[in-house]
């Protein structure tokens, strides 16, 4: 406890002591904190509106999380059997969205999928079609470009569990007669799966919250929880409200997140119980 | 990203706590001023703190919050106030004004009075820069529009980028909007009926802050905006040009202000006045700021709908006193028409 002593008071003054009050926040009445009451949260749970949002929210991480995955694992499986300088070269590749940061490779992303970016450049050019798609504003460019933006999160965990394996368990596979496929699903997906799950809980928790690419790609027609958060206590001034908003973030994401690391811990420990 | 918004939030209820606990020491010859971050700390940081320093030997402390900020951070400082100056946009001023934030000025005080237009100074606080509104378009794609129902219409409905009322520029322009078709001030009905007629064809509807890039790489090419953003974009070579639509250009102004229980009045008084002086106001009309200067010693850049500043009363004006109560649920009510 001694060395840890520190650390643990840093986060009861800086993280939980404002937790603390913004649940505290949550429970005014009125934005000028003066009335206690429930207003603000039966205004939150008692509309469908906010509850499609918090649908959207949570949608949109595990959007984020399956694209990532499907381009994450086999970029994982190439990287396991490239030689040494590859795996260095792919790492640096894979690393190297973090090196920039978050609002720069937004930005990038408006040029890449804009009416006149390059995806509609390359698409109109080869008479794909008549008109520029519409990508940007869209769901669906909004998880295209935070599948770019948050792959490091899924990669760093996934592959520092793809090194650590056991090469021989795949040529045992192999002389027991199963096909790849069969070695990749009953062999090494369940030996990755703590770094997978650990991954995509990364890519999750920062997808639901990525506040700039929602805003910025996404635009004024998806509305997000962060969005609103951000609206209600910059815009309105209505800090409870806004405090209801952010709590429900927090709660609603943890409750995903532990649901993906329960689901790692069970997948892991059936491979790690049965090896011993 | 997932401690960016978790910490504005968190941040928004810790300044509650502790702004009363905390508070700057006033040394000296120095004066603390809350300060739009980004652009407006930038330029204050270039322009204003040399001068005060130079003139007065007065350091300018200034501290990045935005007007919502400076207003809760105020009410949580209990009579202790956090900073000595506010700089504020019509709305929050407003309810600064309601919340007994200011202490009033008294112009007399101030060298460059005579330099400030009518309207831009009164007993609560002084301009420090004004912003016109009105449509801003690309002149290679699209015909020059001449009112705020063009932007409905095509061609240029299927150009356009649309922004909520999320700020005082984009909330006046869907007020001027909302007049076209029978609305008025405290009346945006119409524009949510309009507008959900061409909901399907317009181009973007994005958040404030991305409209300039939205507009620079073509995803639309007309917009509701300030001047300043049109000059910006201009001087970056990006085709865009400023119309006063026909019903009148809007405009409004930012203005400082003296924090209640300030124990720091005279700085506060010098800060303001060097704001407002004319080197000052001249080098934040320029490159790469364009505020609309407030000073009559300043010449209008090119891109302004004005040649004089006294022709600005000509201008569109709002009661932000009457916005105010109605604009949350504006803003609600946008999230709600607009949502996918």
């Amino acid at each position: 406890m001694g060395p840890a002593l520190p650390l643990g008071l840093a986060y009861l003054a800086f993280f939980v002591a404002p937790l603390l009050m913004l649940v505290a926040v949550s429970f005014y009445a009125d934005d000028k904190l003066t009335v206690l009451g429930f207003d603000n949260w039966r205004k939150f749970l008692f509309d469908s509106f906010h509850w499609k949002v918090v649908t959207d929210t949570l949608l949109l991480g595990l959007k984020a999380v399956c694209a990532t995955v499907l381009l994450g694992l086999p970029l994982a499986l190439v990287w396991r059997g490239a030689s040494p300088f590859w795996q260095r070269v792919l790492l640096f590749v894979a690393v190297m969205p973090l090196l920039t940061s978050v609002v720069v490779r937004t930005f990038a992303w408006i040029v890449i999928l804009g009416r006149e970016g390059v995806v509609n450049q390359l698409v109109l050019g080869l008479g794909l079609a008549a008109e520029p798609l519409r990508l940007l504003q869209t769901e669906l460019g909004l998880v295209i470009s935070l599948t770019q933006i948050e792959m490091p999160l899924l990669l760093l965990p996934l592959l520092s569990v793809m090194a650590r394996f056991d090469p021989n368990l795949l040529d045992a596979s192999a002389s027991l007669g199963a096909s790849p496929w069969r070695t990749l699903f009953k062999v090494v997906l369940p030996l990755v799966a703590p770094g997978l799950a650990a991954g995509a809980l990364l890519v999750f928790a920062s997808a639901t919250t990525a506040f700039i690419s929602q805003s910025v790609i996404g635009g004024g027609r998806l509305v997000y929880l962060p969005s609103l958060v951000w609206q209600q206590a910059m815009i309105n001034a209505n800090w409870p409200f806004a405090a209801v908003v952010a709590i429900v973030l927090l709660v609603s994401v943890s409750a995903v997140i532990a649901v993906i690391a329960l689901a790692g811990r069970i997948a892991g420990g059936r491979v790690h119980g049965a090896a011993a | 990203m997932t401690l960016m918004s978790r910490r504005a939030a968190l941040l928004g209820a810790a300044a509650l706590g502790c702004a009363g606990l905390t508070r700057p020491a006033f040394a000296a010859g120095s004066v603390t001023a809350a300060i739009y971050p980004g652009a407006w700390e930038e330029a204050f940081r270039e322009h204003v703190a040399p001068v005060l320093k130079r003139q007065h030997q007065i350091d300018l402390e200034m501290q990045g919050l935005f007007a919502v900020d400076q207003v809760a951070k105020f009410a949580a400082s209990r009579g202790a106030p956090p900073f000595d100056c506010f700089v504020l946009d019509p709305g929050p001023r407003i309810t600064a004004i309601d919340r007994g934030q200011f202490e009033r000025i008294d112009i007399n005080k101030l060298a460059n009075k005579a330099q400030i237009p009518a309207g831009m100074a009164d007993e609560w606080g002084v301009a420090t820069g004004a912003q016109v509104v009105g449509i801003a378009y690309n002149p290679k794609k699209l015909p020059r529009p001449t009112g705020w129902d063009d932007l409905l219409k095509d061609p240029w409905v299927s150009k356009l980028g649309l922004t909520g009322f999320g700020t005082t520029f984009g909330t006046v322009s869907l007020i001027e909007l909302a007049k076209v078709f029978g609305g008025s001030e405290t009346n945006v009905e119409p524009v949510f009926t309009e507008v959900k007629k061409v909901l399907g064809k317009v181009a973007a509807v994005g958040t404030p802050a991305a409209m300039p890039g939205l507009f620079q790489q073509g995803q639309c090419d007309i917009m509701y905006t300030n001047t300043q953003t049109v000059t910006t974009l201009k001087d970056r070579g990006v085709d865009i040009e400023f119309v006063a639509p026909k019903t009148g250009a809007v405009s409004f102004i930012t203005t400082l202000h003296i924090a209640k229980g300030s124990t720091n009045i005279d700085n506060a008084y010098k800060y303001i006045d060097a704001a407002i002086s004319a080197p000052v106001q001249k080098a934040l009309s320029e490159a790469p700021y364009f505020f609309v200067p407030v000073n009559r010693g300043v010449a209008l850049g090119a891109g302004l709908p004005m040649r004089s500043l006294d022709e600005m009363s000509r201008f569109v004006t709002h009661d932000w006193a009457k916005i105010n109560p109605l604009r949350a649920g504006w803003i609600d009510r946008f999230n709600r028409e607009m949502a996918k």
